[in-house]
């Protein structure tokens, strides 16, 4: 794997992360009381083009920077977002490429990922499910994301897309 | 083959990084805001910190401007909101008198001084939390300005949460909206203690073991004064509640904070449980004096509600 794509991967999702801690949330951009999960969408548009090793590994990146710099448990957004690449690089291997495709993963994969970090974080003390506010903050930055990935994947495929794609399969 | 051989790496690897993110979770936990989760928390506060100030900065004018966008669409939604407020407001004028009678009655017998001179740190909120389900978030300001673990945060409004993670420039506010957050209240109308618990949202819980008299709509709940200083305004009472089962009292208590619209905040630095005041401060609504004083309040009144845990 060259390093290229992978280093412009991780500039992505550092800008991402601070797009995501900095721009949305309460107090800033947060629509419906709810802000799009901005991250997740660029590790997996670059997780379309890089190699399952370096997927895997932004993926997990991605996500402890989230938990550094968030009031969660250190791991928990990691071990969410490993899941989510790992399964949307199953994923990828029967899927046909297209806008519908990738919407529908997206979509999907968000939600695994936020209902991975609600199950795993209420094993480990936290208690997200006092309310049914956690329903909306769920299923709405899934929808958020639709619109995010129609502006992400673009970008990401100009900028680490360029080389002949991986293929499907890992 | 070769596919097969690389889907067993990625496959090796996923399950390697599952268990470094367990035991990570895990030892994270059990630390309990210290060991090396710390250390790497604090690095990257430091190394994010000057990102998200010009994320920020570039960023308010359209923040300010889709919240305006924002603002016209709920416009009916507010009015509703300002109606009920003001009739919540007008009876509360009306509880006003008694309560203030009732006030000067307590200090004359308990013979305290009252003291809102707290000393204070105004802080910026940089960090807006990493997802919808985050109710911490980071300030400017850690211990280099004297800011420590526990000390309450406090806005305009009322009470924001408490410091439950300090670095030298940079300190983390668990909101009082955490479930995990239990803070000690007192009705200001009725005086019974009692504690209020986040709930993920600005409605918290609050429960009254011992209640004599019902929670009305419309009373205004303050720290009674134990781990937090007394007297902070945390909210108002959202539905009137009795205990007529006699198993304790429970309802909604609407946060006075707007989380929503966070960005300044007050922390009040050099409070010790120790220096927990008297019933006598419980309506100063906003203890956020500029200048930074000495708390000269004799220790030992303190009211015995229980303390506040997170």
């Amino acid at each position: 794997m060259r390093g290229r794509p992978v280093g412009i991967a991780l500039l992505m999702v550092v800008i991402a992360v601070v797009a995501q801690t900095a721009v949305f949330g309460e107090g800033r951009i947060n629509p419906f009381g709810a802000s799009p999960a901005v991250v997740i969408v660029v590790v997996l548009a670059c997780a379309r083009y890089l190699d399952p090793e370096p997927s895997l590994f932004l993926g997990f990146t991605a996500g402890m920077m989230l938990d550094l710099l968030g009031g969660s448990p250190l791991g928990l957004w990691a071990m969410s977002y490993t899941v989510a690449v790992y399964v949307g690089l199953r994923f990828r291997a029967r899927a046909e490429d297209g806008p519908l495709v990738i919407g529908v993963g997206v979509f999907a994969l968000t939600l695994l990922a936020s209902a991975l970090f609600l199950i795993v974080g209420t094993l480990f003390g936290e208690r997200f499910f006092t309310s049914t506010a956690v329903i909306k903050n769920t299923l709405l930055p899934a929808v958020y994301n639709l619109a995010i990935a129609a502006a992400a994947f673009p970008i990401v495929t100009r900028l680490i897309g360029d080389r002949r794609r991986l293929g499907w399969s890992i | 083959m070769q596919s097969f051989q690389r889907f067993d790496r990625s496959t090796s690897l996923f399950i390697v990084l599952l268990i470094v993110a367990f035991m990570l979770a895990t030892f994270d936990v059990r630390a309990d805001g210290g060991g090396v989760g710390t250390t790497m928390r604090d690095g990257a506060q430091t190394l994010f910190s000057p990102l998200q100030e010009v994320a920020s900065a570039v960023t308010r004018p359209v923040v300010g401007f889709i919240d305006a966008l924002s603002d016209i669409a709920s416009l009916r939604e507010e009015n509703d909101a300002l109606r009920l407020e003001n009739e919540s407001l007008r009876s509360e004028v009306q509880q006003f008198d008694s309560v203030q009678s009732e006030l000067e009655h307590l200090r004359e017998l308990n013979d305290v001084q009252v003291s809102g001179d707290l000393p204070s740190v105004l802080a910026r909120i940089g960090s807006a939390g990493s997802s919808a389900f985050d109710l911490a978030r980071w300030i400017d300001k850690g211990s280099n300005d004297g800011i420590s673990i526990g000390d309450a945060v406090i806005d305009e409004h009322g009470l924001v949460g408490r410091i439950d993670l300090v670095f030298d420039g940079s300190a983390r506010v668990r909101l009082i909206l955490d479930p995990n957050v239990t803070v000690a209240v007192r009705d200001t109308v009725t005086n019974q203690a009692g504690t209020v618990t986040g709930n993920n949202e600005e409605a918290l819980v609050l429960r009254v073991f011992d209640a004599e008299d019902p929670a009305r709509a419309g009373s205004v709940v303050v720290t009674a004064g134990s781990r937090f200083p007394a007297g902070i305004v945390v909210g108002t009472i959202a539905e009137t509640a009795s205990d007529d089962a006699g198993f304790g009292l429970v309802t909604t208590v609407t946060t006075a904070v707007s989380f929503s619209k966070l960005d300044f905040v007050r922390v009040i630095v050099g409070y010790s449980p120790l220096d927990a005041r008297s019933e006598g401060d419980l309506l100063e609504e906003a203890p956020v004096p500029d200048e930074r004083t000495t708390d000269t309040t004799e220790p030992g009144t303190e009211s015995g509600t229980g303390g506040e845990s997170s």
